[in-house]
């Protein structure tokens, strides 16, 4: 009647739970069963990046600043964030992963994919739930005994996410074509992950309220009308079980962003962190193989006020001093005020043309340049060669702690 | 709100090398002196290195069931140091 996919869960999600406080939690037993979390830097008006499954309890949400939070638990702890510490817990994750399946793919920091299709022989009949159990107790065995996951099991990889979130936290189900109509029943369309107020908004004027209306919608009336794209076939075909989301996405930009420690309209104390980020952004660059040809740069002022500015190039370049000189340029232009918000970025990537041999000698003097300044602190450790205007911005902003992508983690991994 | 005390001195410390353990507890410090008293450390929090140029830095937090504690071992000058504590009884 749905044409749901008979196909074998092969599909595993898993999901460290509230990883960076679970990550405090387990460092600290001081700080267990207590509602705490984590903040990049503590100031009056942090806002919450983790809170622990106690927090969350009382509701406290990811995101609220801490008025808001002491105003809901006066006694909330409030911890700053430790990269090193994430990172580590970030490789064991992988390791563990990485010794079960050959395809895994992190969707961020703390949460991957482990894909099983062709593994059948060398599973030697163990099953995927006997797998989730036993990747569950190495976490515990390796990372920590505080550390928790979710491991969610489906057919494609929109239902082990379902799955992962289905019984938080340290829970274990599966979804397939047996039970997966009466997973729908027991849930909120908001709890289908891609659809949040709009899409709800959106589905409910259709007259889709629950799970089960919306995959008894025909696959005409999502693609004409509620969706008006070809996202209506992709959600037809995603909550039967059918994968859809197995792709590799481009990448558009690559830069970094950074909230002013204090906010400042002084050249002597924004230059250096400017350029800092760019030197972070230049080792993104060449770390993904990739040149750009246009830079951004984003500034938030004290007063509310947004100014931005952007200037594309004809030739490809990838090497710090080049990507902070044109930002600079930009930078120089910006209206008097005090910047409290720098966002850069560079954009127009290509595949990275290093390799090419050039005719001109000032340019093989600045790959050779770049090339070995990469090659000290990949052996030395990050950081350990970079330009004299970015020694102050270095000692105050802090390491970023990715959330969306992980190529950041990946790339500290590499240079650890 | 943070209970964090920055405390950053050299320590003496006694450590336990396992021969079989698990990666994550090969090392642990297992006493340590501080302000003239002895602290013995029962709860293994983590154990995470990190690299500070090319010195390998191991840190360890630790617990005596009461306070926590972060120690640093740099392994090449094979030094010590209490980073900082959390006060049990504050949280």
């Amino acid at each position: 009647m749905y044409n749901i996919s008979k196909e074998k869960a092969l599909i595993m999600h898993i999901d460290l739970n509230s990883a960076f406080a679970t990550a405090e939690q387990q460092a600290h037993p001081s700080l267990r069963g207590k509602p705490m979390g984590v903040t990049n830097r503590i100031s009056k008006e942090c806002c919450v990046i983790a809170a622990s499954y106690e927090a969350k309890a009382l509701g406290i949400k990811v995101g609220m600043r801490r008025s808001e939070v002491m105003a809901i638990c006066p006694k909330f702890i409030l911890v700053e964030t430790d990269p090193p510490k994430y990172n580590d817990v970030y490789r064991k994750l992988i390791k563990i992963m990485k010794s079960y399946s050959p395809k895994i793919k992190m969707k961020s920091i703390d949460e991957g994919l482990l894909d099983f299709h062709g593994l059948e022989p060398i599973l030697k009949g163990q099953s995927l739930t006997e797998i989730g159990y036993e990747i569950k107790q190495r976490v515990r065995d390796e990372i920590g005994d505080y550390m928790r996951i979710n491991v969610g099991i489906g057919s494609n990889r929109f239902l082990a996410k379902q799955a992962a979130g289905w019984h938080k936290p340290d829970g274990l189900d599966k979804i397939d074509h047996t039970n997966l109509i009466d997973y729908y029943k027991s849930i909120k369309l908001t709890d289908l992950t891609g659809i949040a107020k709009h899409n709800q908004a959106r589905l409910n004027s259709y007259g889709m309220m629950t799970p089960i209306d919306f995959i008894n919608a025909d696959e005409l009336l999502l693609k004409k009308q509620v969706f008006k794209s070809i996202t209506g076939t992709y959600w037809y075909r995603r909550l039967r079980g059918y994968e859809i989301d197995d792709y590799e996405t481009n990448l558009g930009m690559v830069g970094r962003q950074w909230m002013v420690k204090d906010p400042s309209s002084k050249n002597d104390y924004l230059l250096p962190c400017l350029s800092y980020l760019c030197e972070t952004t230049g080792m993104k660059l060449r770390f993904r193989q990739v040149e750009a040809r246009g830079v951004y740069i984003g500034l938030s002022f004290q007063n509310g006020e947004y100014w931005q500015s952007r200037q594309t190039y004809k030739t490809p370049f990838y090497t710090n001093q080049e990507i902070y000189q044109k930002m600079l340029e930009l930078f120089n232009k910006r209206p008097h005020g005090t910047v409290k918000f720098i966002r850069v970025y560079c954009y127009n990537l290509v595949p990275s043309g290093r390799n090419q041999m050039n005719l001109f000698e000032d340019a093989v003097k600045k790959e050779w340049l770049t090339k070995a300044v990469d090659e000290i602190n990949e052996f030395y450790g990050i950081f350990t060669v970079y330009s004299a205007g970015s020694l102050d911005g270095k000692k105050i902003i802090k390491q970023k702690i990715p959330f969306g992508g992980t190529d950041y983690f990946d790339l500290l991994l590499k240079q650890s | 709100m943070d209970p964090t005390i920055k405390i950053n001195k050299r320590v003496d410390i006694i450590t336990i090398f396992y021969a079989k353990s698990p990666e994550k507890t090969l090392c642990i410090p297992k006493k340590m002196k501080y302000k003239g008293s002895e602290i013995t450390f029962t709860t293994f929090g983590m154990r995470h290195p990190t690299a500070r140029g090319k010195r390998m830095i191991h840190i360890f937090d630790m617990s005596d069931g009461v306070n926590d504690y972060r120690l640093e071992f740099d392994a090449e000058g094979l030094t010590w140091t209490l980073i900082s504590m959390i006060e049990g009884s504050y949280v």
